[in-house]
């Protein structure tokens, strides 16, 4: 992602999911935490997988942008959080999940 | 959503604080009749004489967040199911019409309320911390235990006291009250306490004593500013809601205030009492049928939210 002066350290992340439901619904969900430190950019994208062409955009792609190191790592740690929280319900409550807990009940 | 039956579904989730709830309800498309399907809690208790921290308050929620949200969905359709009772539509409701003045005193609010043209005004409020608060403050001061809650084990250890009642501020301004003196001073006096030194009259006093007397100072307090927004609008009930709400002392003192102005207090229990999920889902469900709608991307989270900001169209 191109540099901004003020902002000089960055983090790019990309986060595989099965697909691009399971991406979209991770994105919207994130998305609603804003960044509370004016010193952070946050954007969050869906992109499309670079090893499989016609799958969709499978991947939560998330660029961070920091004025400091130490910006970054504190925004891109309680982003972690959250995403491992996502994960978690998605592994555990996706809708086919809760249908075939119910059909085996 | 609209279930089998027909009846809309709604789910909400609570995580201020250090609860965590989730909860479950169901309308009636005809009649609006409110159903509990499911009301389940978590909360993070800190060991005696701390708080709870942010940061490990939010780590307990994502830690029990899917354990709850399984809980609460395997419990909505398992039977069970209970009508509810005591929001605020049923407080006025049950009450013949005659519109309740609301007590609303948790950890994070302590505000006297009317309800008048969609909106719940505001009558009076602390100026300075909640009552659950300078409770829950005063409990890591006497390193009471905070399981299931401190304000709980205050009220218990109250009911041992009461040989004396010391002396605290009483800090009723107009509507509003204040409450960070009146937990200094109760500070002070259990740091005398600890050091042994006599009360007023000479003899020892105890733990006991003075969540007594702080209950009794502070209630008397609520009850005062109560009665006077009772007075202004006309009404002879009242409805308690929050988690202090639960404290039964608070409930029958403000029950012998109303019953001399001929009308009656309506308290609920910790189901409704302290925070939980079902208070958002019915909330919001409500929101939903009069045709208030947020995306997904125009929503926010914020810590600053006032009770009399909400216009609620669902009501005349």
């Amino acid at each position: 992602m191109a540099t901004d002066d003020n902002f000089p350290c960055s983090l790019t992340l990309q986060v595989p999911f099965p697909d691009a439901r399971l991406a979209s619904v991770a994105l919207q969900a994130l998305r609603v935490d804003k960044e509370l430190s004016g010193l952070v950019k946050r954007e969050l994208s869906t992109v499309a997988s670079p090893s499989s062409e016609d799958a969709g955009q499978t991947v939560l792609q998330v660029d961070y942008k920091a004025t400091t190191n130490r910006m970054l790592r504190v925004a891109v740690n309680s982003f972690m959080d959250s995403l491992a929280l996502v994960l978690e319900v998605q592994e555990e409550m996706d809708v086919d999940l809760i249908e075939s807990e119910k059909a085996n009940n | 959503m609209p279930d089998a039956k027909g009846r809309r579904i709604a789910l909400g989730c609570e995580g201020s604080a250090n609860k965590l709830g989730i909860g479950i309800i169901a309308h009636d498309p005809v009649t609006g009749e409110p159903t509990v399907l499911s009301n389940v809690r978590d909360t993070f208790v800190s060991p005696p004489g701390t708080g709870f921290l942010p940061k490990d308050t939010a780590r307990h929620h994502r830690a029990y967040f899917v354990r709850v949200a399984k809980k609460a969905l395997s419990a909505s359709g398992a039977g069970g199911r209970k009508p509810l009772r005591g929001s605020h539509r049923d407080g006025a409701g049950d009450n013949g019409g005659v519109e309740p003045v609301v007590l609303y005193v948790s950890g994070g609010n302590t505000q006297v309320i009317a309800y008048a043209e969609q909106r719940y005004r505001i009558f009076g409020e602390t100026l300075d911390i909640a009552v659950g608060n300078c409770l829950d403050r005063f409990a890591r001061t006497l390193e009471i235990s905070n399981d299931p809650a401190p304000g709980y084990n205050i009220e218990q250890l109250a009911k041992q006291g009461g040989r004396v009642l010391l002396d605290l501020p009483y800090a009723v301004k107009g509507m509003d009250c204040s409450f960070s003196g009146i937990l200094g001073r109760a500070d002070d006096l259990a740091a005398q306490m600890k050091a042994g030194e006599p009360g007023p009259d000479g003899e020892p006093f105890t733990p006991a004593d003075l969540c007594f007397s702080l209950q009794e100072t502070v209630f008397a307090m609520l009850v005062e500013i109560t009665e006077r927004a009772m007075a202004h609008v006309g009404s002879n009930q009242v409805l308690i809601v929050g988690g202090v709400g639960c404290n039964e002392r608070l409930q029958e003192m403000m029950g012998a205030m109303a019953a001399e102005r001929g009308g009656s207090v309506y308290a609920t229990d910790e189901r409704f009492c302290i925070d939980n999920g079902i208070m958002i889902a019915h909330a919001g469900l409500l929101a939903y049928e009069t045709g208030f709608r947020t995306p997904l991307e125009e929503s926010t989270c914020t810590q600053r939210f006032r009770t009399d900001e909400v216009f609620v169209k669902w009501r005349d």
